[in-house]
Protein backbone atom coordinates (compact mmCIF):
# COMPACT_ATOMS: atom_id res chain seq x y z
CA UNK A 1 0.00 0.00 0.00
CA UNK A 2 2.88 2.30 0.79
CA UNK A 3 4.02 1.99 -2.82
CA UNK A 4 0.57 3.06 -4.05
CA UNK A 5 0.67 6.11 -1.78
CA UNK A 6 4.04 7.07 -3.18
CA UNK A 7 2.84 6.50 -6.73
CA UNK A 8 -0.31 8.58 -6.31
CA UNK A 9 1.67 11.33 -4.62
CA UNK A 10 4.18 11.41 -7.45
CA UNK A 11 1.44 11.55 -10.10
CA UNK A 12 -0.14 14.44 -8.17
CA UNK A 13 3.03 16.48 -8.41
CA UNK A 14 2.60 16.68 -12.18
CA UNK A 15 -1.17 17.20 -12.27
CA UNK A 16 -2.95 20.51 -12.84
CA UNK A 17 -3.52 22.01 -9.41
CA UNK A 18 -7.23 22.76 -9.67
CA UNK A 19 -8.47 19.16 -9.72
CA UNK A 20 -5.39 17.40 -8.44
CA UNK A 21 -6.96 15.94 -5.28
CA UNK A 22 -9.95 14.61 -7.17
CA UNK A 23 -7.90 12.90 -9.86
CA UNK A 24 -5.64 11.43 -7.19
CA UNK A 25 -8.62 10.00 -5.26
CA UNK A 26 -10.09 8.46 -8.40
CA UNK A 27 -6.76 7.03 -9.47
CA UNK A 28 -6.24 5.53 -6.03
CA UNK A 29 -9.63 3.83 -5.95
CA UNK A 30 -9.09 2.52 -9.50
CA UNK A 31 -5.63 1.19 -8.71
CA UNK A 32 -6.90 -0.58 -5.62
CA UNK A 33 -9.87 -1.94 -7.62
CA UNK A 34 -7.65 -3.45 -10.24
CA UNK A 35 -5.20 -4.73 -7.62
CA UNK A 36 -7.96 -6.60 -5.78
CA UNK A 37 -9.42 -7.83 -9.00
CA UNK A 38 -6.16 -9.31 -10.10
CA UNK A 39 -4.46 -10.44 -6.91
CA UNK A 40 -7.25 -10.60 -4.29
CA UNK A 41 -7.25 -8.60 -1.07
CA UNK A 42 -3.86 -9.99 0.06
CA UNK A 43 -1.70 -8.47 -2.65
CA UNK A 44 2.05 -8.50 -2.02
CA UNK A 45 4.44 -5.61 -2.52
CA UNK A 46 5.70 -7.20 -5.74
CA UNK A 47 2.12 -7.53 -7.07
CA UNK A 48 1.66 -3.82 -6.48
CA UNK A 49 4.96 -3.21 -8.24
CA UNK A 50 3.84 -5.22 -11.24
CA UNK A 51 0.57 -3.34 -11.51
CA UNK A 52 2.22 0.06 -11.21
CA UNK A 53 4.83 -0.86 -13.82
CA UNK A 54 1.95 -1.62 -16.15
CA UNK A 55 0.28 1.72 -15.41
CA UNK A 56 3.44 3.53 -16.38
CA UNK A 57 5.58 6.39 -15.17
CA UNK A 58 3.80 8.91 -12.94
CA UNK A 59 4.76 11.79 -15.18
CA UNK A 60 3.25 10.05 -18.20
CA UNK A 61 0.04 9.25 -16.34
CA UNK A 62 -0.26 12.86 -15.21
CA UNK A 63 0.44 14.13 -18.72
CA UNK A 64 -2.53 12.21 -20.11
CA UNK A 65 -4.77 14.47 -18.03
CA UNK A 66 -3.74 17.44 -20.18
CA UNK A 67 -5.77 16.71 -23.32
CA UNK A 68 -4.54 19.73 -25.29
CA UNK A 69 -0.93 18.93 -24.42
CA UNK A 70 1.56 20.88 -22.40
CA UNK A 71 3.42 23.59 -24.23
CA UNK A 72 5.85 26.26 -23.29
CA UNK A 73 4.98 27.94 -26.59
CA UNK A 74 2.19 26.15 -28.42
CA UNK A 75 1.83 25.52 -32.15
CA UNK A 76 -0.54 28.48 -32.46
CA UNK A 77 2.09 30.95 -31.29
CA UNK A 78 5.16 29.23 -32.64
CA UNK A 79 5.31 30.81 -36.15
CA UNK A 80 5.12 34.29 -34.64
CA UNK A 81 7.70 33.30 -32.04
CA UNK A 82 10.13 32.06 -34.67
CA UNK A 83 9.79 35.28 -36.64
CA UNK A 84 10.32 37.50 -33.59
CA UNK A 85 13.36 35.43 -32.55
CA UNK A 86 15.11 36.12 -35.85
CA UNK A 87 14.33 39.80 -35.75
CA UNK A 88 15.67 40.03 -32.20
CA UNK A 89 18.89 38.17 -33.06
CA UNK A 90 19.45 40.47 -36.03
CA UNK A 91 18.72 43.57 -33.97
CA UNK A 92 21.01 42.53 -31.10
CA UNK A 93 23.83 41.71 -33.49
CA UNK A 94 23.34 45.04 -35.22
CA UNK A 95 23.18 46.98 -31.96
CA UNK A 96 26.41 45.34 -30.78
CA UNK A 97 28.16 46.17 -34.02
CA UNK A 98 26.98 49.76 -33.74
CA UNK A 99 28.17 50.01 -30.14
CA UNK A 100 31.58 48.61 -31.11
CA UNK A 101 31.77 50.89 -34.08
CA UNK A 102 31.04 53.92 -31.92
CA UNK A 103 33.54 52.71 -29.34
CA UNK A 104 36.33 52.12 -31.82
CA UNK A 105 35.91 54.98 -34.26
CA UNK A 106 34.55 57.71 -32.06
CA UNK A 107 35.69 57.07 -28.53
CA UNK A 108 38.97 55.66 -29.88
CA UNK A 109 38.79 52.57 -27.69
CA UNK A 110 40.20 49.25 -28.76
CA UNK A 111 38.28 46.03 -28.21
CA UNK A 112 39.91 42.62 -28.13
CA UNK A 113 38.00 40.18 -30.35
CA UNK A 114 37.48 37.80 -27.44
CA UNK A 115 35.60 40.47 -25.51
CA UNK A 116 33.32 41.05 -28.48
CA UNK A 117 32.43 37.38 -28.70
CA UNK A 118 31.92 37.11 -24.94
CA UNK A 119 29.54 40.07 -24.94
CA UNK A 120 27.56 38.42 -27.77
CA UNK A 121 27.41 35.21 -25.75
CA UNK A 122 25.83 37.28 -23.05
CA UNK A 123 23.52 39.63 -24.94
CA UNK A 124 21.93 37.15 -27.37
CA UNK A 125 20.76 34.62 -24.76
CA UNK A 126 19.49 37.43 -22.53
CA UNK A 127 17.40 38.95 -25.34
CA UNK A 128 16.10 35.54 -26.43
CA UNK A 129 15.24 34.85 -22.80
CA UNK A 130 13.02 37.90 -22.73
CA UNK A 131 11.28 36.85 -25.92
CA UNK A 132 10.68 33.34 -24.55
CA UNK A 133 9.39 34.79 -21.31
CA UNK A 134 6.98 37.08 -23.15
CA UNK A 135 5.69 34.21 -25.27
CA UNK A 136 5.34 31.95 -22.22
CA UNK A 137 3.06 34.55 -20.69
CA UNK A 138 1.07 34.84 -23.94
CA UNK A 139 0.74 31.05 -24.00
CA UNK A 140 -0.31 30.97 -20.36
CA UNK A 141 -3.16 33.34 -21.10
CA UNK A 142 -3.97 31.50 -24.30
CA UNK A 143 -3.45 34.50 -26.57
CA UNK A 144 -3.99 33.67 -30.24
CA UNK A 145 -2.16 35.64 -32.91
CA UNK A 146 -4.87 35.02 -35.49
CA UNK A 147 -8.50 35.80 -34.97
CA UNK A 148 -10.30 32.57 -35.65
CA UNK A 149 -13.40 33.47 -37.57
CA UNK A 150 -16.20 31.03 -36.94
CA UNK A 151 -17.43 31.15 -40.49
CA UNK A 152 -14.64 31.41 -42.99
CA UNK A 153 -15.46 32.67 -46.43
CA UNK A 154 -13.10 31.77 -49.28
CA UNK A 155 -14.26 34.98 -50.99
CA UNK A 156 -12.29 36.88 -48.36
CA UNK A 157 -9.05 35.30 -49.59
CA UNK A 158 -6.75 38.09 -50.74
CA UNK A 159 -6.50 38.63 -54.49
CA UNK A 160 -3.28 37.43 -56.06
CA UNK A 161 -1.81 40.86 -56.46
CA UNK A 162 1.91 41.33 -56.42
CA UNK A 163 1.46 44.92 -55.31
CA UNK A 164 0.07 43.62 -52.04
CA UNK A 165 2.86 41.15 -51.37
CA UNK A 166 5.39 42.52 -48.99
CA UNK A 167 9.06 42.48 -49.68
CA UNK A 168 10.04 40.79 -46.45
CA UNK A 169 13.78 41.21 -46.84
CA UNK A 170 13.41 44.96 -47.26
CA UNK A 171 11.07 45.13 -44.32
CA UNK A 172 13.42 43.20 -42.03
CA UNK A 173 16.39 45.36 -42.99
CA UNK A 174 14.31 48.47 -42.34
CA UNK A 175 13.10 47.05 -39.05
CA UNK A 176 16.59 46.22 -37.83
CA UNK A 177 17.76 49.68 -38.84
CA UNK A 178 14.87 51.35 -36.95
CA UNK A 179 15.60 49.23 -33.88
CA UNK A 180 19.26 50.27 -34.02
CA UNK A 181 18.33 53.93 -34.13
CA UNK A 182 15.82 53.37 -31.35
CA UNK A 183 18.50 51.74 -29.17
CA UNK A 184 20.76 54.68 -29.93
CA UNK A 185 18.21 57.37 -28.99
CA UNK A 186 16.94 55.40 -26.00
CA UNK A 187 20.22 54.53 -24.35
CA UNK A 188 22.95 56.72 -25.82
CA UNK A 189 21.36 60.03 -26.87
CA UNK A 190 24.51 61.83 -25.70
CA UNK A 191 26.45 59.88 -28.36
CA UNK A 192 24.52 61.37 -31.25
CA UNK A 193 26.69 64.14 -32.50
CA UNK A 194 29.95 64.61 -34.31
CA UNK A 195 33.67 64.54 -33.74
CA UNK A 196 36.23 66.89 -35.17
CA UNK A 197 38.98 64.33 -35.66
CA UNK A 198 39.04 60.60 -34.79
CA UNK A 199 39.41 60.43 -31.02
CA UNK A 200 39.01 64.21 -30.76
CA UNK A 201 36.38 66.32 -28.98
CA UNK A 202 32.81 65.03 -29.28
CA UNK A 203 29.82 67.32 -29.61
CA UNK A 204 26.34 65.98 -28.83
CA UNK A 205 23.63 67.39 -31.10
CA UNK A 206 21.43 69.73 -28.98
CA UNK A 207 18.49 69.79 -31.42
CA UNK A 208 18.15 66.01 -31.46
CA UNK A 209 18.17 65.93 -27.67
CA UNK A 210 15.45 68.60 -27.64
CA UNK A 211 13.08 66.44 -29.78
CA UNK A 212 14.13 63.07 -28.33
CA UNK A 213 10.64 62.16 -27.08
CA UNK A 214 9.02 62.70 -30.48
CA UNK A 215 11.79 60.79 -32.26
CA UNK A 216 11.21 57.81 -29.95
CA UNK A 217 7.43 57.86 -30.51
CA UNK A 218 7.85 58.00 -34.26
CA UNK A 219 10.40 55.15 -34.27
CA UNK A 220 8.24 52.99 -32.01
CA UNK A 221 5.19 53.54 -34.22
CA UNK A 222 7.21 52.56 -37.30
CA UNK A 223 8.67 49.46 -35.63
CA UNK A 224 5.26 48.34 -34.37
CA UNK A 225 3.73 48.72 -37.82
CA UNK A 226 6.62 46.85 -39.47
CA UNK A 227 6.22 43.92 -37.08
CA UNK A 228 2.49 43.74 -37.81
CA UNK A 229 3.21 43.93 -41.56
CA UNK A 230 5.78 41.12 -41.28
CA UNK A 231 3.18 39.03 -39.54
CA UNK A 232 0.40 39.77 -42.04
CA UNK A 233 2.82 39.26 -44.94
CA UNK A 234 0.85 41.52 -47.24
CA UNK A 235 -0.49 45.00 -47.55
CA UNK A 236 -4.08 45.85 -46.74
CA UNK A 237 -5.94 49.14 -46.97
CA UNK A 238 -5.65 49.61 -43.22
CA UNK A 239 -1.92 48.92 -43.16
CA UNK A 240 -1.30 51.19 -46.15
CA UNK A 241 -3.16 54.00 -44.44
CA UNK A 242 -1.29 53.31 -41.19
CA UNK A 243 1.99 53.40 -43.07
CA UNK A 244 1.08 56.79 -44.53
CA UNK A 245 0.08 58.06 -41.09
CA UNK A 246 3.36 56.90 -39.56
CA UNK A 247 5.25 58.54 -42.43
CA UNK A 248 3.37 61.82 -41.93
CA UNK A 249 4.43 61.75 -38.28
CA UNK A 250 8.06 61.22 -39.36
CA UNK A 251 7.75 64.10 -41.82
CA UNK A 252 6.42 66.41 -39.10
CA UNK A 253 9.30 65.49 -36.80
CA UNK A 254 11.88 65.84 -39.55
CA UNK A 255 10.51 69.31 -40.35
CA UNK A 256 10.84 70.23 -36.66
CA UNK A 257 14.41 68.90 -36.65
CA UNK A 258 15.39 70.83 -39.77
CA UNK A 259 13.83 74.01 -38.37
CA UNK A 260 15.63 73.43 -35.09
CA UNK A 261 18.94 73.18 -36.95
CA UNK A 262 18.08 76.28 -38.95
CA UNK A 263 17.42 78.22 -35.75
CA UNK A 264 20.62 76.94 -34.14
CA UNK A 265 22.68 77.82 -37.19
CA UNK A 266 21.00 81.21 -37.62
CA UNK A 267 21.87 82.01 -34.02
CA UNK A 268 25.51 81.34 -34.96
CA UNK A 269 25.16 83.55 -38.00
CA UNK A 270 25.70 80.74 -40.49
CA UNK A 271 22.60 79.86 -42.46
CA UNK A 272 23.93 78.44 -45.76
CA UNK A 273 25.83 75.21 -46.05
CA UNK A 274 28.33 76.74 -48.46
CA UNK A 275 29.18 79.44 -45.92
CA UNK A 276 30.37 76.61 -43.71
CA UNK A 277 32.32 74.86 -46.45
CA UNK A 278 34.05 78.09 -47.28
CA UNK A 279 34.83 78.58 -43.64
CA UNK A 280 36.48 75.17 -43.25
CA UNK A 281 40.04 76.10 -44.11
CA UNK A 282 39.96 78.81 -41.50
CA UNK A 283 38.20 76.99 -38.75
CA UNK A 284 39.83 76.38 -35.44
CA UNK A 285 38.04 74.66 -32.57
CA UNK A 286 34.45 75.85 -32.18
CA UNK A 287 33.69 76.40 -35.86
CA UNK A 288 33.70 72.63 -36.42
CA UNK A 289 30.51 72.49 -34.44
CA UNK A 290 28.85 74.64 -37.08
CA UNK A 291 30.06 72.31 -39.85
CA UNK A 292 28.76 69.32 -37.88
CA UNK A 293 25.32 70.90 -37.44
CA UNK A 294 25.22 71.74 -41.13
CA UNK A 295 25.90 68.09 -41.94
CA UNK A 296 23.15 66.95 -39.60
CA UNK A 297 20.74 69.39 -41.19
CA UNK A 298 21.66 68.14 -44.62
CA UNK A 299 21.10 64.52 -43.50
CA UNK A 300 17.69 65.41 -42.11
CA UNK A 301 16.73 67.28 -45.26
CA UNK A 302 17.66 64.18 -47.30
CA UNK A 303 15.66 61.97 -44.94
CA UNK A 304 12.74 64.40 -45.23
CA UNK A 305 12.81 64.31 -49.04
CA UNK A 306 13.07 60.49 -49.05
CA UNK A 307 10.18 60.16 -46.60
CA UNK A 308 8.00 62.56 -48.60
CA UNK A 309 8.69 60.57 -51.80
CA UNK A 310 8.00 57.31 -49.97
CA UNK A 311 4.73 58.70 -48.63
CA UNK A 312 3.63 59.91 -52.05
CA UNK A 313 4.46 56.46 -53.46
CA UNK A 314 2.46 54.83 -50.65
CA UNK A 315 -0.49 57.13 -51.44
CA UNK A 316 -0.23 56.23 -55.11
CA UNK A 317 -0.19 52.49 -54.34
CA UNK A 318 -3.14 52.88 -51.98
CA UNK A 319 -5.17 54.53 -54.72
CA UNK A 320 -4.01 52.07 -57.39
CA UNK A 321 -4.75 49.03 -55.21
CA UNK A 322 -8.26 50.32 -54.60
CA UNK A 323 -8.88 51.06 -58.27
CA UNK A 324 -7.75 47.52 -59.15
CA UNK A 325 -10.01 46.06 -56.51
CA UNK A 326 -12.94 48.12 -57.74
CA UNK A 327 -12.14 47.09 -61.31
CA UNK A 328 -12.00 43.38 -60.53
CA UNK A 329 -15.33 43.68 -58.75
CA UNK A 330 -16.84 45.35 -61.81
CA UNK A 331 -15.54 42.53 -63.98
CA UNK A 332 -17.17 39.96 -61.76
CA UNK A 333 -20.52 41.64 -61.19
CA UNK A 334 -22.02 41.44 -64.72
CA UNK A 335 -21.66 37.64 -64.58
CA UNK A 336 -23.51 37.56 -61.32
CA UNK A 337 -26.28 39.79 -62.65
CA UNK B 1 11.90 0.13 -43.81
CA UNK B 2 13.13 -2.57 -41.46
CA UNK B 3 10.77 -5.11 -39.96
CA UNK B 4 11.01 -3.38 -36.60
CA UNK B 5 10.11 0.01 -38.05
CA UNK B 6 7.23 -1.59 -39.90
CA UNK B 7 5.90 -3.08 -36.67
CA UNK B 8 6.21 0.26 -34.91
CA UNK B 9 4.42 1.99 -37.74
CA UNK B 10 1.67 -0.61 -37.61
CA UNK B 11 1.29 -0.20 -33.86
CA UNK B 12 1.08 3.58 -34.16
CA UNK B 13 -1.59 3.37 -36.86
CA UNK B 14 -3.58 0.77 -34.93
CA UNK B 15 -3.48 3.01 -31.90
CA UNK B 16 -4.77 5.96 -33.93
CA UNK B 17 -7.53 3.84 -35.41
CA UNK B 18 -8.63 2.62 -31.99
CA UNK B 19 -8.42 6.04 -30.37
CA UNK B 20 -11.22 7.26 -32.56
CA UNK B 21 -13.68 4.63 -31.40
CA UNK B 22 -12.97 4.85 -27.67
CA UNK B 23 -15.43 7.70 -27.10
CA UNK B 24 -18.17 5.77 -28.85
CA UNK B 25 -17.30 2.61 -26.89
CA UNK B 26 -17.27 4.38 -23.52
CA UNK B 27 -20.48 6.33 -24.13
CA UNK B 28 -22.29 3.20 -25.28
CA UNK B 29 -21.52 1.39 -22.04
CA UNK B 30 -22.45 4.22 -19.68
CA UNK B 31 -26.23 4.17 -19.97
CA UNK B 32 -26.04 2.76 -16.47
CA UNK B 33 -23.60 4.34 -14.09
CA UNK B 34 -20.23 2.65 -13.70
CA UNK B 35 -16.92 3.47 -12.09
CA UNK B 36 -13.76 3.50 -14.15
CA UNK B 37 -12.39 0.07 -13.43
CA UNK B 38 -15.80 -1.58 -13.86
CA UNK B 39 -16.07 0.06 -17.28
CA UNK B 40 -12.66 -1.31 -18.26
CA UNK B 41 -13.82 -4.79 -17.23
CA UNK B 42 -17.11 -4.58 -19.06
CA UNK B 43 -15.35 -3.38 -22.23
CA UNK B 44 -12.73 -6.13 -21.88
CA UNK B 45 -15.44 -8.78 -21.46
CA UNK B 46 -16.88 -7.70 -24.80
CA UNK B 47 -13.47 -7.86 -26.42
CA UNK B 48 -12.24 -4.26 -26.30
CA UNK B 49 -9.06 -3.89 -24.24
CA UNK B 50 -8.35 -0.37 -23.13
CA UNK B 51 -5.59 0.80 -20.86
CA UNK B 52 -6.45 2.43 -17.56
CA UNK B 53 -4.15 5.31 -18.34
CA UNK B 54 -6.18 6.00 -21.50
CA UNK B 55 -9.68 5.55 -20.13
CA UNK B 56 -9.59 7.60 -16.92
CA UNK B 57 -8.43 10.83 -18.57
CA UNK B 58 -10.93 10.20 -21.39
CA UNK B 59 -13.82 9.93 -18.91
CA UNK B 60 -12.80 13.24 -17.34
CA UNK B 61 -12.57 14.91 -20.71
CA UNK B 62 -16.03 13.67 -21.68
CA UNK B 63 -17.35 15.01 -18.40
CA UNK B 64 -15.78 18.43 -19.01
CA UNK B 65 -17.44 18.39 -22.43
CA UNK B 66 -20.78 17.72 -20.75
CA UNK B 67 -21.33 14.28 -22.32
CA UNK B 68 -20.95 12.45 -19.02
CA UNK B 69 -21.98 13.20 -15.46
CA UNK B 70 -20.20 11.85 -12.44
CA UNK B 71 -20.38 11.68 -8.68
CA UNK B 72 -18.53 10.06 -5.85
CA UNK B 73 -20.26 7.11 -4.25
CA UNK B 74 -19.00 6.19 -0.78
CA UNK B 75 -21.33 3.25 -0.13
CA UNK B 76 -19.10 0.40 -1.36
CA UNK B 77 -15.87 -0.90 0.15
CA UNK B 78 -14.13 2.33 -0.91
CA UNK B 79 -15.20 5.61 -2.45
CA UNK B 80 -15.57 5.38 -6.22
CA UNK B 81 -16.34 7.90 -8.90
CA UNK B 82 -19.35 6.78 -10.94
CA UNK B 83 -19.95 8.01 -14.46
CA UNK B 84 -23.21 8.02 -16.42
CA UNK B 85 -24.14 9.45 -19.78
CA UNK B 86 -25.81 12.90 -19.70
CA UNK B 87 -28.87 13.83 -21.79
CA UNK B 88 -26.60 15.70 -24.20
CA UNK B 89 -24.33 12.66 -24.29
CA UNK B 90 -27.28 10.43 -25.22
CA UNK B 91 -28.21 12.67 -28.13
CA UNK B 92 -24.66 12.68 -29.40
CA UNK B 93 -24.30 8.94 -28.89
CA UNK B 94 -27.33 8.36 -31.11
CA UNK B 95 -25.76 10.43 -33.88
CA UNK B 96 -22.39 8.78 -33.40
CA UNK B 97 -23.93 5.33 -33.69
CA UNK B 98 -25.59 6.34 -36.97
CA UNK B 99 -22.26 7.67 -38.22
CA UNK B 100 -20.49 4.51 -37.12
CA UNK B 101 -22.96 2.25 -39.00
CA UNK B 102 -22.51 4.41 -42.06
CA UNK B 103 -18.74 4.25 -41.81
CA UNK B 104 -18.54 0.50 -41.33
CA UNK B 105 -20.85 -0.02 -44.28
CA UNK B 106 -18.74 2.19 -46.52
CA UNK B 107 -15.51 0.69 -45.24
CA UNK B 108 -16.76 -2.82 -45.85
CA UNK B 109 -17.52 -1.87 -49.44
CA UNK B 110 -14.18 -0.16 -49.88
CA UNK B 111 -12.22 -3.00 -48.37
CA UNK B 112 -14.09 -5.61 -50.40
CA UNK B 113 -13.34 -3.64 -53.59
CA UNK B 114 -9.70 -3.29 -52.64
CA UNK B 115 -9.28 -7.00 -52.02
CA UNK B 116 -10.85 -8.10 -55.30
CA UNK B 117 -8.75 -5.55 -57.18
CA UNK B 118 -5.69 -6.86 -55.39
CA UNK B 119 -6.53 -10.36 -56.48
CA UNK B 120 -7.01 -9.17 -60.04
CA UNK B 121 -3.59 -7.58 -60.01
CA UNK B 122 -2.06 -10.75 -58.72
CA UNK B 123 -3.73 -12.89 -61.41
CA UNK B 124 -2.45 -10.56 -64.15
Amino acid sequence: MNLIDRYIHEVGRHLPRNNRADIQAELRSSVVDSLEDRFGSEASESDVGELLTELGRPRGVAASYYPQGQYLIGPGLYPLFRMVIWIVIAAVLGAQMLAWGVGIFIAGETFPVLDLLLSLLNSIPVSLGWVVLTFMILQRFDVKPDLEDESWDPQTLPQINEDDDLKRGELIVGLVFSILILVLVMFFPQWIGFVTTPGGKFYPNPVIIQYLGWIKISLLAGIGLDIILLWQRRWSIVSRISKIAVNLLSIAILVLLVQGHNAWLAARGSSGFFDAIEAIPGVVGGEWEVVGMHSFRLAFVVALVVTVIETLAALYRLVRANIKRGYSLQVISPDKA
Amino acid sequence: MTEKELTEQYQKLTQELRRGILVLAALSQLKEEKYGYALINSLAEKGLDIEQGTLYPLLRRLETQGLLQSEWNVEGSRPRRYYVISPEGSTILQDLVGEWRNLTEVMEKLLAGKTSEGEQNESN
